[in-house]
């Protein structure tokens, strides 16, 4: 089965061979694996997944047969099978490979070609986000999603349209007028966060802006980040400021191509990778930082993208160094207390935090460290939600289900607000709590930082 | 062992076959196309690879028995599958045969703390029973190393043991009532809270029965309450004589650990190279861990004693874990000793033999001697209070020289298994791998009492073909 087509095509995963032999099958990742689990079809298990790469690998499998690419693209490239593996097997780096046997196998489908193309071209993203942020201006968006019919036919408008919506930013927290009731707490959803300052800060005696003595910081701005969660942005540099950062603004970066990655792309994430790279790195700073966990693991993992490249390669892999997840700059002992946040919030953990970047305990310690914010815990806090990027409206019945799951779970908790730390995630749990008319709110960990800063007064007069 | 060719091409079920399965449990749930068929060629075990003629994922009893009956009106035999964790290719089918797998059946039918039972579906995995009964101060005993992945079906097969069953006994102890299908799709129930009745106990024959007497589709299973301490102790020793000689010392002082677990050298480089590093010392030729639970009260006197032990066959030093999470650690090691080889070979052979406890240091020397002989890397993992041994035989599949020494090797130490007075297999069952030296230890007359119990629950032979008993007389004597 070995001819010439197939060789062209299974290169990428060849190349990995050595990383492909220490999975055992003992099948401790298979209870961890989101589409196992609903499942039971082996194929659909990290163990299934990595079989058929190694059948691939020794010419016993095309790499453009139906079975190959089904169970591949099905995969949501969540990395949960990756920490409770014994061998270490890395499993994102196999997957990374065979979605790039994949995408060379076969025509990519119109509309993932699109998005593709559209966040290769920093012209044609801006464009795209501001005809999105026109969309969602306009105020219909989760109307609109909430009263199309159910059904195949216009799921994916359906809920794209909620992702829109739930892109927008309804956090607004009001300082309770009585702060002494248990538990209790009022929010007010508005249409913007950008902080008024016209909230009376208690005075903390403290200069409001540090000294920048922590270390220069670039922040990656991202695309659709830049795009639709430009309030997340911000939010990340004041509190960086606030605690102690020097914050440098870094021109011709873009997007960090996982979306490309992930969808089997690699020649054009590589050229993404490799903007970002020279741009960064001309930047001289000591961190680089992300809020997006997405994005931050994609940074992370540039070494290992460019590893092949002789111009870039030390570059990318000093950049993926220096770069950390914001929580990771913010939480634990030096990270600076703003004011009470009365609310009830729970936490859900990102996958391209917990399961590839390892980041479990730091986002709750960002938000641990907020007074007066309780913090509940989320049952199965660690499993995907179901976004994966566009896996939602590309699987529209495995994701609603895996969605669902995650859904009941946050409303269970009673929690008013859910954070996490990666817009894809944001989107996706907010578009479900959205159609499923709840009125809870979704946003990033540090949005709640920010607020409680801003309520203490820190960025006063500024 | 190693990849002789199937004895039988996989051969594609008709189209009206497929449309009767499919109209049982969706179409979604039985899997024809060859392609999608090599994901289930193996089990626990890789040296093995059979591709089956179809995999059906049934739901419910009913399911599963509207499916036996269909397969047996075609003449077609059955292979049950539950997580694929086992060692001894029992999941495997050869190519006439149909998986039929209990990955969907993974409910609780119902936890009845009172009574301290619980009755499951048998695709449950074994930990999560242990999770939905802590909530009422109950757990699972039996814990296979593999129970974060393994299900309470393939447990009730293999009748499983794990770490903690020197002190509680192993899977057939816990088990008190079954729904069985058998080949034509006959649901039959054994034994059952209130059902006992005297008789025959053929509960207690279907457990361990590898898959050869029918499907288990409900398990009913004794709950324990959680013991009221638990402490965890961890020797090093620079030989690992010694900490045979610890093991005897501590059961001869007559004191009952719940578990008694050695790793040798090899194995300790491998865990400590892996994601669940232990802390363990990489120059150490042996590692104890010696756990005692029950009631508070005599937990410090038995901890005491235990590591006077250790200290005087030798340990280098001796730690007690105090807290919840040094405990964890210390488990995590041992239980992912066999995942973590991965970080040192490409391949491995976990082979299980049984001897008493006394021969255990004697048996240990010859299997290290075996090892040098092949030029082979050997890492013992062993339940050491009942004399358990795994030896992992590591390999590199591509080497056809190496496979053929690990071959040789593997049969070598079942003979001195034997030989000890110990037997082929402690807790992985016989299943494809150990048929061919099951008349190592049992005798004609034996063996043909053995095929009569089969012939009772199974009597055209269609329940999991070509697993533990030889086929002919010839069968077995002789290794490939
Ligand atoms: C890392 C590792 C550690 C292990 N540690 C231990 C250990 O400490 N102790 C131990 O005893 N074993 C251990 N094992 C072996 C294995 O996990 C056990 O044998 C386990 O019980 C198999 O369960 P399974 O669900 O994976 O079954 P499978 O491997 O799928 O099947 C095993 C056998 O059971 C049959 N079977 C499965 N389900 C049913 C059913 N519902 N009805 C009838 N027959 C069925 C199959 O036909 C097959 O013959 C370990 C394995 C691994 C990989
Ligand atoms: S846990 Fe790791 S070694 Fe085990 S089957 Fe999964 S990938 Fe393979
Ligand atoms: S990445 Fe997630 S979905 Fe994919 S195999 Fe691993 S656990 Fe399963």
């Amino acid at each position: 089965m070995k001819n010439k087509s197939d060789t062209a095509l299974a290169a990428a995963l060849w190349a990995q061979e050595d990383r492909l032999a220490p999975c055992v099958h003992c099948g401790f990742c298979l209870p961890a694996c989101p589409t196992y689990v609903r499942l039971g079809d082996e194929n659909d298990s990290p163990r299934g997944r990595l079989h058929l790469m190694r059948a691939v690998v020794e010419g016993r499998l095309a790499p453009d047969s139906q079975a190959f690419q089904t169970h591949i693209d099905r995969c949501l490239g969540c990395r949960a099978c990756e920490p409770v593996c014994p061998s270490s097997v890395a499993y994102g780096v196999l997957l990374e490979a065979a979605r790039e046997s994949v995408f060379r196998a076969r025509k990519t489908p119109f509309a993932a070609r699109t998005l593709l193309a559209v966040f290769s071209s920093g012209v044609l993203t801006r464009w795209s986000m501001l005809l999105a942020r026109i969309v969602r201006g306009l105020g219909f968006a989760g109307f609109a999603a909430r009263s199309l019919p159910r059904g195949r036919t216009f799921h994916p408008v359906r809920f794209g349209l909620a992702m829109l919506e739930a892109s927008r930013g309804r956090l607004r927290l009001e300082q309770s007028s009585d702060s002494g009731a248990a538990g209790a707490s009022d929010y007010r959803a508005a249409g913007s966060a950008a902080p008024s300052g016209s909230v009376a800060a208690p005075s903390h005696g403290e200069t409001p802006w540090k000294d920048g003595s922590r270390g220069r910081v670039a922040m990656l701005r991202g695309c659709v980040q830049a795009g639709l969660f430009a309030r997340v942005n911000d939010a990340s540099e004041r509190v960086l400021r606030a605690n102690g950062y020097q914050v440098v603004e870094v021109r011709g970066q873009g997007c960090c191509g996982a979306l490309h990655t992930h969808a089997g792309d690699a020649v054009r994430a590589r050229e993404l990778a490799r903007a970002n790279v020279r741009a960064l790195a001309a930047a001289d700073v000591d961190f680089v930082a992300v809020n997006a966990a997405g994005c931050g693991a994609a940074l992370k993992e540039y070494g290992h993208l460019l590893e092949a490249d002789e111009e870039c390669g030390e570059a990318a892999a000093a950049l993926a160094d220096s770069t950390r997840d914001i929580s990771e700059l913010i939480a634990g002992e030096a990270g600076r207390v703003g004011a009470p946040l009365p609310a009830r919030v729970t936490y859900d953990a990102a996958c391209h935090l917990c399961h590839a970047q390892g980041l479990r305990e730091e986002p709750l310690m960002l938000l641990e460290a907020i007074p007066e914010l309780v913090v509940l815990p989320l049952r199965d806090a660690e499993e995907c939600c179901g976004g994966a990027g566009i896996y939602g409206i590309t699987h529209a019945e495995l994701g609603g289900e895996i969605g669902a799951d995650k859904i009941s779970a946050v409303v269970e908790t009673g929690a008013e607000i859910v954070a996490t730390g990666n817009p894809g995630c944001m989107m996706q749990i907010g578009a479900g709590l959205i159609l499923d008319e709840s009125d809870v709110i979704t946003c990033h960990p540090v949005e709640l930082l920010d607020e409680s800063y801003r309520r203490a007064g820190f960025y006063d007069g500024r | 062992m190693a990849d002789e060719p199937p004895s039988i091409l996989p051969d594609p079920l008709t189209k009206e076959l497929r449309d009767r399965l499919c109209g049982v449990v969706g179409d979604a749930w039985v899997i024809v196309d060859a392609d999608r068929l090599l994901a289930y060629e193996s089990d626990g075990l890789t040296a093995y690879r059979r591709t089956p003629r179809a995999v059906v994922l049934p739901k419910s009893t009913d399911e599963v028995s509207h499916v036996l009956s269909i397969l047996s009106q075609e003449g077609i035999p059955v292979v049950p599958r539950g997580a694929g964790t086992g060692l001894s290719g029992g999941a495997l089918a050869d190519g006439d045969a149909v998986v039929v797998g209990t990955a969907r059946m993974t409910s609780m039918l119902s936890l009845d703390p009172d009574n301290r039972l619980a009755r499951v579906q048998p695709g449950m995995i074994n930990a999560n029973l242990t999770k939905a009964a802590e909530p009422f101060g109950l757990y699972y005993a039996p814990d296979p190393s593999s129970q974060s992945a393994c299900t309470l079906g393939g447990n009730v097969a293999e009748n499983s043991g794990g770490p903690h069953c020197l002190k509680y006994g192993v899977t057939t102890r816990y088990v008190t009532g079954l729904t069985v299908v058998t080949y034509d799709g006959e649901i039959v129930e054994l034994g059952g809270f209130g059902r006992e009745r005297g008789g025959y106990d053929l509960l207690g024959v279907f457990v361990g029965s590898e898959g050869c007497f029918g499907i288990a589709t409900e398990i009913e299973v004794r709950l324990l309450p959680k013991p009221e301490g638990v402490r965890t102790l961890l020797a090093i020793f620079d030989r690992l004589e010694d900490a045979g000689t610890a093991v005897t010392e501590i059961m001869a002082e007559g004191l009952l650990p719940a578990a008694l677990e050695i790793i040798d050298g090899p194995t300790i480089r491998a865990v400590e190279a892996s994601v669940f590093a232990a802390g363990y010392p990489t120059d150490a030729e042996a590692a104890l861990v010696v756990e005692f639970d029950g009631i508070e009260a005599g937990l410090a006197g038995d901890v005491e004693r235990a590591v006077a032990q250790c200290s005087r066959a030798g340990a280098r030093e001796v730690r007690t874990a105090d807290s919840a999470e040094e405990r964890l650690a210390l488990w995590s090691g041992r239980k992912k000793a066999f995942g973590a080889m991965g970080q040192i070979a490409n391949d491995l052979m976990v082979q299980d033999g049984t001897v008493p406890r006394s021969k255990l240091t004697e048996v240990l020397g010859r299997i290290s001697e075996i090892g040098a002989r092949y030029d082979l890397t050997i890492a013992n993992v062993f339940h050491a209070g009942d004399g358990n041994l795994h030896p992992n035989l590591l390999f590199d599949r591509s080497n056809e020289d190496e496979v053929a020494r690990v071959n040789r090797a593997s049969k070598e130490i079942m003979a001195v298994c034997v030989e000890a007075g110990g037997t082929i297999t402690g807790e992985h069952g016989v299943g494809l791998d150990k048929r061919r030296y099951m008349s190592l230890v049992h005798g004609p007359d034996e063996l043909d009492a053995m095929r009569r119990i089969k012939w009772v629950f199974d009597p055209l032979g269609r329940m999991n073909p070509g697993k533990v008993l030889p086929d002919g007389p010839d069968d077995g004597k002789e290794a490939p």
